[in-house]
């Protein structure tokens, strides 16, 4: 599209602008964190001006909220969630149970480090985060994408195999469509 | 509400031989213990007979020490007012009960969960194999001798040397000769 070197970085620049004042997330919660969205949402915190707002399928949002702890019966339709997204696209781990598996690390049927499986942009701790928390989470992935440092996507596709391995590990029946670019 | 929880048992024991009343927990609620095999024929009694027509709840109990499962069915009337709990139990080994859920349709779900969670087996129940798990290979999870500390660290593997899962603070004061100080070291797991 542009040969030029400064040219792509001011197109580059553009276009981070205005993907880090689009953050529309995925209305899908996969544990009890999703319980904190609508406190973020809604009035007291407004989560909209900051352009953060809900988006109805996987095929319109920019970031997947994994809210909370996460079964490996969850992930199977997470993965294929993720790979319906279009680019640019960041995942947030929301909780301690995406981090290290929180309170239910020893638990036959909860993943523990959600990295392993998907790429993480930005980790937001707490049991459960507070809207602040989440909010301050929001501005630092704002922070990374205006870097151009949100590249979870990408390295996603670079490491593939790596990520492929690792979910059909825990995944013994794997019966989802490969995915190419 | 005494001489009808004593009435409740008196009427249970001279309709079925084996049923033996239980300890006194509540003002409403009624234990009887029977053998597995008089468990449809006492819960269709209790229902048709006398008026006990809520199953309020099935649960199982692992009795690890004495090599038993204890299966509790809860049924209430809303006319008495009472809870009746009848208590059977199963031989942990082979775990085998007849099917209830003619009687009651829900019982179907607890079964299939008990089958599932428990491994226990119900004769002549109708339903598809996999209840909540999916593709689940190891054991029945709830039984007590299932460790799934054990079983997460196996199949949600950890950082290569995190194989532990211990407290950084000893790694890193190992690595360093630093000393934990005594408060930090009983947070470690």
């Amino acid at each position: 599209m542009v040969n030029d070197k400064h040219s792509q970085k001011i197109v580059d620049f553009i276009q981070n602008w205005s993907r880090k004042h689009s953050i529309w997330v995925l209305a899908y919660g996969t544990g009890c964190g999703a319980i904190e969205i609508p406190p973020t949402m809604t009035s007291r915190y407004d989560a909209e001006r900051l352009g953060v707002r809900g988006a109805a399928t996987p095929r319109q949002a920019d970031v997947l909220m994994i809210t909370g702890y996460l079964t490996v019966k969850t992930l199977k339709r997470v993965i294929r969630v993720y790979e319906q997204m279009q680019d640019p696209k960041y995942v947030i781990g929301f909780g301690s149970c995406t981090i290290n598996g929180g309170m239910y690390y020893d638990s036959y049927n909860t993943i523990n480090v959600l990295d392993k499986y998907l790429p993480v942009d930005v980790y937001i701790n707490g049991c459960m985060p507070r809207p602040e928390a989440v909010l301050s989470g929001f501005a630092q992935l704002q922070k990374r994408i205006a870097e151009g440092r949100a590249d979870g996507a990408t390295q996603y596709k670079e490491n593939l195999e790596w990520y492929r391995a690792n979910q059909k590990r825990i995944i013994p029946n794997w019966v989802m469509p490969e995915y190419n670019w | 509400m005494k001489e009808l929880k004593e009435n409740i048992i008196q009427r249970l024991k001279t309709n079925f031989a084996d049923a033996v009343a239980g300890s006194e927990f509540s003002y409403n609620r009624v234990d009887v213990h029977v053998k597995k095999e008089t468990i449809p024929s006492i819960l269709f009694y209790l229902k048709e007979e006398m008026g006990y027509v809520h199953l309020s709840h099935i649960s199982c109990v692992d009795w690890l020490e004495e090599g038993e499962f204890e299966l509790v069915f809860i049924v209430w009337s809303p006319v008495d007012k009472v809870k009746v709990f009848v208590k059977t139990r199963l031989d942990r080994e082979n775990p085998v009960l007849e099917n209830i859920d003619m009687i009651w349709r829900q019982a179907n779900t607890y079964e299939r969960e008990f089958r599932e969670m428990f491994g226990i087996q119900f004769t002549g129940l109708v339903a598809p194999d996999e209840f909540i798990l999916e593709d689940w290979q190891g054991p029945p999870p709830f039984r007590r001798d299932f460790d799934t500390a054990e079983y997460a660290k196996k199949t949600f593997w950890n950082r290569p040397g995190r194989e532990d899962a211990q407290d950084v603070r000893e790694t890193i004061s190992g690595r360093d000769g630093e000393e934990i100080p005594d408060f930090a070291k009983k947070y470690s797991r």
